[in-house]
């Protein structure tokens, strides 16, 4: 052993590439998985089956979920995450609030406090606010954050930065809709007041011609370009419509001003104002009545119309498309600020671009960068039509999207290019939930660190940059990807600084914090997620090899390849026990830390 | 030639690795152009800065009028004062910031506003005036993304092409950054400039280094960019040298494990290969950036404690580190957030121009110090110049904006380009939708630069292939 782990060592300071053990082994993932002759949707048969279904459905598999997923059947697994309790942010703010002040000063709310409630929804931990109750929608709170990277609002924006109930209230409404269906999402989206804030259109008023004041075009150009249609005309298949070789616009300035236009006179919510409160806000109070508290109803129901700021007398130009319901897409002057409202949402809803524009958007955030043509088309069938009649039902779309043959067989389709790059984030729900980190309060500090979460992995929940998300659907990372005309969405972040400082992030996850106590620092305030360590310490000292077979089943569906597999084992072999380390616990670190930051796990596959 | 080949070949492995070099050999003009930049004289140095105001910057809020028919104008679209609750200036706080332009020399462009006006700058652009006043910068007029030349009315028919979606914030900074509107997949103009240039640096650094966000502006067909923090270089705490290094025993089997896993051309997948790639350059260019960083000296000129400023320090410092990276020619991006001022524009630009000027004199001093003055040329850029009309306390989306070019190459204390009319009402500057339509295009903003950083007449109108479009493929701003 020592003679051959000499020689290993030689041949990497003569800069060979690896260890002989490992050389000569496949790169490609573990052979032996199904071929894909059953039907995409009935199984999985094997446990490595279940955990990809599960990494792309929720925030990463545990044993637990792998084996009830393997006893229901993927269906019956979507049913129960369909009905089961939701989960929600605002009453555990409340929660906190309530405690008394404390040293640690972790009871006063703030944009840290809405990190512990996603922590706790997202990883699914117990939550202290609700007498230590397990959440158990996975599925529900995955699709709010995958949502929450279309509809984008963030705390990098003056006003919400010290708004945590708004933003906790904004993801709970994207949860709330995460089973409903696409026409109630992009209502509920448009009138909550943190969108209100974000893009603008809280308080903005019709044309003001002696002041010059016209309609902030704001949320107009952003619903239509990012949130349902895109800027050119779709097939169903997420190709554009090219006519004489060019694309086609969705639409034009006109349509810009009329839309801006039917976003006019909506304001805070007037629940709880009043002469002790706060002004409420009518036709003599439209620009003055500001909302100051943190934790009122305005900041969590949706805007409320002032019909004297709205402009109700102009015809409207929104979206003409063939079998557009108004004529020529014009909405007539004359309807209240609630009926152009609804009108215009219905104007966009039917657009046949929402079905591919939404299908490849949660496609790419759920399963693949680059999803093929006919499986966008699949999914977007799904939105146009749920079985029943039913346009935008969400729940079909999921179905679609993960029961689809390409979601359960891609690897095998498309060896060298299906999948994507997995979010660092992520990275950390997955790490959290495979090895059953838990804190000792159930309060959690540990997507607080200094700076703040965004800064080491260039993405946190409702902390984006811009409306235009951590990255965008269309990226291509230079080099082989972009030569190949591939999308590569998640490489947007994977900056020189951000591969840096994810990686020593995950470093810190993986050493510093376990279940029998912590190397690194010791200020977690019973707050630290520490890994379960203890469970793994048996199997680590007996058979390392077996230890690498249950990551590389939890943490990459089974799929890391005989070389990686011989490689980390050579590492975990040279390991020796030392004073307040046991053999077993550095095993289980040097296995996670290297397989998080390795090429083959970066890549969801 | 075999020297050159190899070195072309060092610098293709270091920007792309070895998996995708393939990629480097698709675009063999580029590859041709390439050979004709192999070495800089010894003492030939140059670095473009550029600063993208993120969010669309409201230029006509920054350089505004105090003359008497043009702040009549300014006042028709921005009526309401800032005192008042609008946005717009009083006429004697723009007095009191006046800029003093030099009057028209015989022989070069530039001088006073091309309308006749008067002009001062936002009062918390000071140490930007005091730059202006003494020659270190220019202020180019009405800049923005253009295909060809385009007037009112041909904009009004339809008749003459413009970029696609003009006053949107993602398509107008790609175009911006790329300076092909024709083109949606094309790289940014500074990555098209560094393809060309990279060959004359002797180092394996990438000649484009960001100090903020990932950008297209540095994208090239060969070439990378490098990403740093502005705070410095971080190191892998796995590998031995990074902040929490002391929690874990000494590691080498764990360096050659890790290193395995990441060795060139072994991953099958092709994201793997790309993650491969991107961790394998992000280590060897922190270890080359930090050796030379440890070196040297610290600077003596003081920066302001902002985000902007620790950018522009870290800016002066890799041009201070420049001879021992091997860099003859260095392009920094650094950016600045919140120039989409919808609303609440009075504060936000207070606040954005407060941190931007005092950082751009604290880097201009920097370069002084360094004495690299007139080899350091600094501009802006952004998303779109705003709206004249305005949404109460705010602006919206428009097109064309004024920019500054700072630096001691600059012909500076001077107006380029054309400023157009601010008045709401029959004004052929405008739409019809109350955005002004750029007099300057971003090509000849961006073409007179590669001029000026070394690029020839070939090579300029290859990256820019708009640029015979319009009538002047040099601004000559910079002499």
């Amino acid at each position: 052993m020592q003679i051959r782990l000499a020689h290993c060592l030689m041949l990497f300071v003569l800069g060979l590439p690896a260890c002989a053990v490992a050389q000569g082994l496949s790169h490609w993932p573990d052979a032996g998985m199904r071929s894909g002759f059953e039907a995409a949707d009935v199984g999985p048969y094997k446990d490595a089956d279940a955990a990809r279904f599960l990494t792309q459905a929720t925030f990463g598999p545990t044993l637990e979920d792998i084996a009830h997923l393997r006893a229901v059947g993927y269906r019956n697994w979507l049913n129960e995450q369909f009905a089961a309790p939701v989960a929600t942010q605002v009453p555990y703010l409340n929660w906190v609030e309530g405690l008394p002040p404390n040293p640690d000063g972790n009871n006063t709310v703030n944009d840290h406090t809405r990190m512990e409630t996603w922590s706790i929804n997202s990883v699914g931990t117990p939550d202290p606010s609700r007498g230590m109750v397990i959440p158990t929608d996975q599925l529900r709170q995955r699709m709010a954050f995958a949502l929450s990277e279309i509809f984008v609002v963030s705390s990098k924006n003056g006003t919400l930065t010290y708004e945590p109930w708004a933003l906790a209230s904004y993801y709970d409404m994207l949860a709330a809709n995460a089973f409903g269906n696409y026409r109630d999402l992009l209502e509920d989206v448009t009138l909550h007041p943190a969108m209100g804030i974000y893009l603008t259109h809280l308080a903005n008023q019709k044309a003001n011609t002696t002041l010059n004041i016209r309609p902030d075009e704001n949320y107009a150009r952003e619903v239509l370009q990012l949130f349902s249609i895109g800027l050119v005309q779709l097939n169903t298949d997420g190709s554009p419509v090219l006519v004489g070789g060019q694309p086609v616009p969705t639409y034009s300035q006109a349509t810009v001003t009329g839309f801006a236009a039917v976003f006019t006179g909506w304001n805070w919510n007037n629940t709880g104002c009043g002469p002790t409160t706060y002004v409420c806000c009518d036709e003599n109070n439209y620009s003055n009545c500001g909302r100051y508290d943190h934790n009122i109803p305005s900041w969590k129901l949706p805007m409320q119309p002032v019909e004297a700021f709205h402009d109700s007398t102009s015809n409207k130009q929104l979206l003409d498309y063939p079998g557009v319901a108004l004529p020529g897409g014009v909405l007539a002057a004359g309807g209240d600020a609630t009926a152009e409202l609804n009108a215009a949402l219905d104007n966009i809803f039917e657009h046949p671009n929402v079905g591919p524009f939404i299908a490849r958007r949660l496609i790419q955030r759920l399963v693949t960068s680059n999803p093929s043509a006919a499986y966008i088309q699949r999914v977007a069938s799904a939105f146009n039509n749920n079985g029943s009649g039913v346009r935008g039902d969400l729940k079909a779309v999921l179905r679609a999207i993960l029961l689809d043959s390409e979601a359960r067989y891609g690897p095998w389709q498309y060896p060298s290019i299906f999948g994507k790059l997995r979010e660092p984030l992520l990275k950390n729900t997955q790490l959290w939930r495979a090895m059953e980190a838990r804190t000792e309060t159930g309060r959690v500090e540990t997507l607080s660190p200094y700076p703040g979460i965004e800064d080491w992995y260039g993405q946190g929940p409702l902390r984006s940059p811009s409306v235009f998300n951590f990255f965008q659907p269309d990226y291509r990372q230079s080099g082989e990807i972009s030569s190949l005309a591939l999308y590569s969405p998640e490489f947007q972040i994977l900056t020189d600084s951000n591969i840096v400082s994810t990686n020593n992030r995950l470093f810190s996850l993986s050493f510093c914090f376990y279940s029998e106590g912590e190397s690194c620092w010791t200020n977690g305030h019973g707050a630290v997620m520490k890994l379960n360590t203890v469970r793994d310490a048996a199997l680590a000292n007996s058979n390392p090899g077996a230890l690498l077979d249950r990551y590389s089943l939890l943490l990459m569906s089974g799929q890391m390849s005989p070389f990686m597999h011989q490689t980390l084992l050579n590492r975990l072999n040279t390991l020796d026990e030392e004073p307040n380390r046991p053999l077993s616990r550095q095993r289980i670190q040097h296995a996670l830390y290297l397989i998080l930051n390795s090429p083959e796990y970066s890549i969801q596959k | 030639m075999s020297l050159n080949r190899r070195r072309f070949l060092r610098h293709s492995l270091t920007a792309l690795g070895g998996a995708s070099l393939y990629s480097a050999f698709g675009n063999m003009r580029a590859l041709a152009a390439a050979a004709s930049h192999t070495t800089f004289p010894a003492g030939d140095f140059k670095a473009l800065v550029c600063i993208f105001l993120n969010g669309g910057n409201d230029s006509f809020n920054s350089v505004v009028p105090y003359s008497a028919s043009q702040y009549a104008d300014y006042r028709s679209s921005r009526s309401v004062l800032i005192a008042n609750g609008g946005v717009a200036f009083d006429q004697a706080t723009i007095q009191a910031n006046a800029l003093s332009p030099l009057a028209v020399q015989p022989g070069l462009p530039g001088g006073p506003p091309s309308d006749g006006g008067s002009y001062g700058l936002h009062p918390a652009l000071a140490e930007m005036r005091q730059l202006f006043n003494t020659g270190k910068v220019a202020i180019v007029g009405n800049v923005g993304t253009l295909l060809h030349p385009v007037t009112q009315a041909e904009y009004q028919a339809g008749t003459v092409a413009v970029p696609p979606q003009l006053f949107s914030h993602s398509d107008q900074s790609i175009y911006w950054q790329s300076s092909r509107p024709d083109d949606a997949n094309a790289n940014g103009w500074g990555g098209r400039m560094a393809d060309r240039l990279y060959t004359g640096n002797t180092g394996t650094v990438p000649l484009c280094i960001s100090l903020a966000e990932n950008n297209l502006f540095q994208r090239g067909d060969i070439v990378s960019s490098y990403g740093m923090s502005p705070e410095g270089v971080e190191k892998l705490s796995y590998l031995g040298d990074g902040p929490e290094s002391w929690v874990i025993p000494p590691n080498e089997d764990g360096f050659a494990a890790y290193n395995a896993l990441l060795a060139a051309d072994t991953q099958e997948h092709v994201f793997e290969r790309s993650f491969a790639n991107s961790t394998r350059n992000s280590i060897a260019n922190y270890e080359v950036v930090d050796a030379a960083l440890s070196a040297a000296a610290p600077l003596a000129t003081a920066f302001p404690d902002t985000r902007m400023g620790s950018q522009l320090k870290m800016a002066a410092r890799l041009i201070q580190v420049r001879a021992a990276l091997g860099m003859s020619r260095q392009i920094f991006y650094v950016s600045q957030g919140a120039y989409d001022t919808h609303n609440n524009q009075v504060d936000d630009q207070q606040w954005n121009f407060s941190q931007l000027s005092q950082a751009l004199k604290a880097f201009y001093d920097a370069t002084v110090e360094l004495g690299v003055a007139s080899s350091v040329t600094t501009f802006t850029a952004s998303d779109f110049g705003r709206s004249l009309g305005v949404n109460v306390d705010g602006t919206d989306h428009g097109w064309g904006g004024h920019h500054f070019v700072m630096g001691g190459a600059v012909r500076g204390q001077r107006f380029y380009g054309a400023m157009p009319s601010l008045r709401y009402d029959n004004n052929p500057d405008e739409t019809g939708f109350g955005q002004i339509i750029p007099t300057t295009s971003v090509d000849q903003y961006a073409a007179t630069m590669a001029a000026w950083f070394g690029l020839s007449a070939t090579e300029i109108a290859d990256i820019f292939p708009s640029l015979s479009e319009f009538n002047q493929a040099n601004l000559r701003f910079l002499g």
